[in-house]
């Protein structure tokens, strides 16, 4: 299935050569960028007009070429806040990387229609100064573009960019544009062409997490005894401004102030069912932890046995269990389908580089098929050994890089599987300790040695 | 079944069957409560590895059981001892690291997946499992099974024993202590039997005793006395002749396969006893059987003859094997045995450790409570009937109390003769207690009315004993319950304490700073610290560390106890000729943790001053004009001014740690610091813990020219 998946978005992307529609304008966009963690987040509201005779089934967003940072993320609702389809393309003639979007309905000439389009950016605020000492405040530098970078022709637009805190270094001043707060406000413009780039620099005051999960390994274990068993080892850095000169822990408990660039704990959010919840890492428990139980998820406060700053990394074993009515269901025809998350919330406006999971399936299963919600790699499959397990269980293993909280999605595996193994175990313990005790009855009963025994004598 | 059997057979049938289910369950219980109550650690904090020397060798396991005997065997540790490195595989006892690798391995054939960690945090107390069953067999052995029940349920117990193997206490001890027994029960059945297998069979346990812990020493000194004391007292004879002959030519030749121990079996004085003894048995059966083939007066010249030729070579060969250096001269620790003043007056690095220190009164009663008063009653019982192995029992109890009071470490080695002797005891009273308490019931039926005053009057009287039999190994269990909860299971590598509400507070500053180095620092950065800390740095941040608690140099040891006792520049001079990078310390000012390294510092001192290097460093320098070791004003200025001090009191002088008291004051020494406002110039701050348990420093570069 999800080969079958993979090979149609391939056809798509090598068959479309499209061509950019000049009717179609972009009669007003309204911008918000929001830098007020470590990713950046553009949400366009764009306002899309037919000027042509056609009508029009498509139109193209087109990655820019020269900005920081990596778009992780980028999706396309309508008004009705329904997902459009995105789709990778290539355009004749042109270099960049063209998206495809399919509208819900076509657009009449002389109609409009609303999309909001959203883009998350990772990396896109580089720390300047790039190490800062502990007392000093850190400061981060965005660049991205007063424009909508576009292929098509824009009428109008406006843009905020909303900051984490009043205080703005510098940033760049195209007429018009007003600070108010932590708003800065851009626009608007008219008329601007198509690919107009100018470049747009804030310096300004950022002080939230900047944290990186530079690997998430997560490893889903299925049972059918009623558990599914969630172990996730996650290795974190402090990729913010890095720190210069000597840490104080005098200073650092003087300082009581809540915003401060270093980072001392940070909540993740766990599903409401789970139990059994431990935090360790490679030397043993971490005792600076909280659960506090919601009405629907669990929320747990992690310390790190350090506070991380910047450059400081760390690593932690996470771990629970979770029921498996929720997940775990039996289709009509027999086959169970697991429904879990791909990754899972570790904290908020999270940044995943690299993350791999790992599903453990029962012992025993055939005719496995997996859906993914998005692009992932597959890796290898592999055999693992738990307790008791003379025939191994099968792990399917995915790998994807950069994800971010839009990527907590649900992946399904569909399988089949005998509930009569469920015994297995359990009959080769028993058969185990039976053949234990025959021998021991054996070996306490019958005479081994190869003397003349003693009763005999007598008799 | 009982309807096939005979009525007449069936009694006694029934009676041993009884016997045999009676015996294996009390065995099983008290097998299964040593198992338990090593386990309050675990359930108080989580399965994990105690205090240092385990960190170290939870670290070989783990390697053993990951990449094999060979490279194990052949491991060059360049993590410690920069820059000299360790050879791990040839300056171990190897015996504790292949018994869990090799129980690690056998539970993954059998697919239990079990971690490595917790074999080696559970296997001390499935090993003091076992001492409770070999126990019994020992105790069994040399008197009745009864006695053998009493002692077992003893030593499941004993706290003297639990200090070293609690859940988590991952040391040699815990597993050397059933090595120990399981040699001297088999060589009670080979002296019994005389028969080479058992010979044979003692000869591997010595092996597997050798190949797990140093103590072997004890063992191997013991059972020549114990032939030389039959041999005297007129009961030397065949069967102790090949018992004696198997143990130590196959034991010997066994024991120096372990490379640890090498060829000291055959050179050392320590083991001069064994080997002497060896040769006086054959002697002596020699000169048995040549006086059954001579007459009187011919044996007698030829046998004034042989002692005088033998005598003199033993002399002769003796004396030019010392001066030539191949016999080695007993070492430090061994003299510190026979003389506990000798180690403080000549080694310091011995005398620092605390479990080294000679025993206290109070720690006797502490860890053995009643079986102190019951041990000299079970002498008694051993020279009532003198056999072969009641002798043995004899010698045991009596050198190893000698060595308990030399050594608290050694306390250990006494804590399973004294619960053999006190069973003997307990078991012996109450046994012929117990016999008096029964006879009235039976004269009530027939005699009622001739009931002799002295009769009934002795049956209270033992009704009265056995009471007070009961209530004193009542509170026996009540006393080691205690003990073992409240003195040995604490982790010591995360400590708890009340706070005013009563709730729990951990500090867990030894963890935070050690994993903040593993993943803080390079990967190659070498770590100074005192050696105390060397294993836990080792195997929790993996970093390469200068000194360890394998204190094999001690010109090593000195140079970095200078190191922390000069001035900052002469100490920077020192950790850049050792190119240390970060500098590791341990203060407990803030949180009133007493064993910190200003408590150890007049030991870093005398250290460093042991060696030529370090003679400038005195330790009169650094006490006060009053000749007392105070941090606060009056305290001598070069302790004010040298590394440690500042290391540890480094902006300390601006917190306010107590109400009431100035800022700066210093909850163990009780004391405000005398030198408060001070800046490092050759060190900076690198990471100080939660609660300033741990501080590391960063050793600055040396400045750029010219600036």
């Amino acid at each position: 299935m999800l080969k079958l998946n993979l090979f149609l978005l391939f056809l798509v992307g090598v068959n479309a050569g499209e061509q950019i529609n000049s009717y179609l304008i972009y009669k007003n966009v309204d911008r918000s960028i929001d830098l007020t963690s470590q990713l950046v987040k553009i949400t366009s509201t764009i306002t899309l007009e037919n000027a042509g005779k056609d009508p029009i089934k498509n139109f193209l967003v087109v990655d820019e070429p020269k900005s920081d940072g990596k778009v992780v993320y980028r999706g396309v609702k309508d008004s009705a806040k329904q997902d459009l389809n995105l789709l990778p393309v290539q355009v004749d003639g042109s270099d960049n990387k063209f998206h495809k979007v399919v509208l819900r309905q076509n657009l009449e000439p002389g109609r409009t229609a609303t999309v909001v389009l959203e883009e998350i950016i990772a990396k896109g605020l580089a720390p300047y100064p790039s190490s800062i000492s502990q007392k000093e405040k850190q400061l981060v530098r965005y660049f991205g573009n007063h424009y909508i970078y576009t292929p098509y022709t824009v009428a109008k637009q406006k843009t905020d960019v909303v900051l984490s805190s009043r205080s703005v270094e510098n940033y760049t001043k195209l007429k018009p544009v007003t600070q108010s707060d932590n708003t800065i406000t851009y626009g608007p413009y008219t008329d601007i062409k198509p690919y107009t780039e100018d470049q747009l620099v804030v310096h300004f005051e950022n002080n939230a997490p900047f944290l990186t999960v530079t690997r998430l390994e997560r490893v889903i274990e299925i049972s059918h005894w009623g558990n599914v068993a969630i172990e996730e080892q996650i290795e974190i850095k402090h990729t913010g401004a890095k720190l210069k000169g000597p840490f104080s822990r005098y200073d650092y408990q003087r300082d009581t102030s809540s915003s401060h660039h270093s980072i001392k704990s940070y909540t993740t959010v766990l599903p409401a069912t789970a139990h059994s919840i431990y935090y360790r890492d490679s030397n043993g428990n971490i005792s600076t932890s909280s659960v506090k139980h919601r009405k629907d998820w669990i929320e747990l406060e992690l310390r790190p046995r350090f506070p991380l700053f910047g450059g400081w990394q760390s690593s932690y074993t996470l771990g629970y269990s979770v029921p498996s009515y929720q997940y775990l269901y039996r289709t009509p025809e027999g086959q169970n389908v697991l429904s879990m998350r791909f990754i899972d919330h570790v904290f908020d406006d999270m940044f995943v580089e690299e993350a791999t999971t790992s599903i453990v399936l029962p012992v025993g299963v055939s005719d496995v098929q997996l859906i993914v919600p998005y692009q992932v790699e597959k890796l290898q499959d592999d055999i693992t050994y738990k307790y008791l397990d003379n025939m191994g269980r099968k792990v399917l293993r995915m790998r994807k890089n950069d994800l971010v909280e839009q990527h907590i999605q649900d992946l399904e595996i569909t399988y089949s599987w005998q509930p009569q193994l469920l015994l297995h175990e359990p009959l080769l313990i028993s058969l185990a300790l039976f053949i234990l005790f025959v021998a021991v009855i054996i070996w306490v009963r019958l005479d081994f040695s190869l003397g003349v025994p003693e009763h005999s004598k007598k008799e | 079944m009982l309807g096939f059997s005979k009525k007449t057979t069936a009694q006694p049938q029934n009676a041993e069957k009884q016997e045999t289910l009676l015996t294996l369950t009390i065995l099983t219980l008290a097998a299964i409560l040593s198992f338990a109550t090593r386990l309050f650690s675990v359930l108080r904090f989580e399965s994990v590895i105690h205090e240092f020397d385990p960190y170290f060798n939870y670290r070989t396991t783990k390697y053993l059981a990951e990449q094999g005997f060979y490279s194990f065997h052949n491991w060059f540790d360049d993590r410690a001892w920069y820059p000299l490195g360790r050879i791990i595989g040839g300056t171990i006892y190897p015996g504790l690291m292949v018994t869990s690798a090799a129980f690690y391995h056998l539970c993954w054939l059998l697919n239990i997946t079990i971690d490595i960690r917790n074999v080696c945090v559970f296997l001390a107390p499935l090993f003091s499992s076992f001492t409770t069953i070999i126990t019994y067999l020992l105790t069994k052995e040399v008197k009745n099974s009864g006695a053998g029940l009493v002692a077992a349920a003893f030593v499941s117990i004993v706290p003297g024993y639990i200090s070293r193997s609690v859940a988590g206490s991952y040391d040699n001890e815990g597993i050397a202590i059933f090595c120990m027994l399981l040699t001297y029960y088999t060589w009670i059945k080979a002296v019994k039997t005389g028969t080479i297998l058992w010979g044979t069979l003692s000869a591997l346990a010595y092996f597997y005793m050798v190949s797990s812990w140093g103590g072997y020493v004890f063992l191997i000194n013991l059972i020549p006395l114990h032939v030389l004391t039959l041999m005297v007292t007129g009961r030397f004879g065949h069967r102790i002749y090949i018992a004696y002959s198997t143990l130590y030519c196959v034991g010997t030749i066994l024991s120096m396969q372990i490379s640890f121990v090498g060829f000291q079996p055959v050179q050392s004085s320590e083991h001069i006893l064994a080997l002497g003894v060896f040769g006086l048995c054959q002697i002596v059966a020699f000169v048995d059987y040549i006086r059954s083939k001579l007459s009187k007066s011919d044996f007698e010249t030829l046998y004034q003859f042989l002692i005088y030729t033998v005598g003199l070579l033993t002399v002769t060969v003796g004396g030019v094997l010392t001066i030539s250096g191949k016999i080695s001269p007993w070492t430090g620790r061994f003299y510190s045995l026979l003389d506990p003043s000798y180690a403080k007056n000549h080694i310091p690095i011995i005398a620092s450790v605390s479990e080294h220190q000679p025993t206290s009164w109070s720690s006797f009663y502490f860890d053995l409570q009643i079986l102190v008063f019951l041990f000299p009653a079970g002498l008694y019982f051993c020279f009532k009937q003198l056999t072969d192995s009641n002798i043995f029992l004899i010698l045991y109890g009596i050198t190893s109390i000698y060595f308990a009071g030399v050594m608290v470490r050694l306390m250990l080695v006494l804590a399973p003769i004294m619960c053999i002797l006190s069973g003997i005891t307990i078991s012996h009273l109450l046994t012929k207690f117990m016999k008096n308490m029964d006879t009235p019931k039976q004269s009530e039926h027939k005699k009622y009315k001739k009931t002799e005053a002295n009769a009934s009057f002795r049956s209270e009287i033992s009704s009265i004993f056995v009471v007070v039999v009961t209530v004193l190994l009542i509170s026996y269990t009540f006393h080691c319950t205690w003990v073992t909860s409240e003195a040995y299971s604490s982790p010591s590598i995360v400590l708890s304490a009340r706070s005013h509400d009563g709730g729990r507070i951990i500090f867990d500053d030894f963890r935070e700073a050690y994993y903040w180095l593993k993943m803080n620092t390079p990967e190659d950065a070498r770590i100074m610290s005192w050696w105390d800390y060397g294993y836990q740095i080792t195997a929790m941040a993996n970093r390469t560390i200068l000194v360890d608690n394998n204190t094999w140099n001690n010109t090593h040891i000195s140079r970095v106890g200078q190191a922390m006792a000069s001035t900052e520049e002469k100490a920077y001079e020192i950790m850049k000729e050792l190119d240390v990078d970060y500098v590791l310390v341990i203060f407990g000012g803030l949180t009133g943790y007493s064993s910190d390294d200003i408590n150890k510092f007049l030991w870093m001192v005398r250290i460093g001053g042991s060696t030529d290097r370090g003679a400038h460093i005195k330790e009169w320098d650094y006490y006060s004009p009053n000749g007392e070791f105070r941090v606060d004003k009056e305290g001598s200025q070069t302790l004010l001014n040298c590394l440690m001090y500042k290391m540890c009191y480094y902006r300390f002088g601006q917190v306010y740690t107590e109400g009431g008291k100035p800022p700066g004051y210093d909850r163990v020494r009780g004391a405000e610091i005398g030198n408060k406002d001070f800046e490092l110039d050759v060190l900076e701050e690198a990471y100080t813990t939660e609660h300033w348990l741990v501080r590391i420093y960063k050793v600055k570069d040396l400045p750029n020219r010219g600036v």
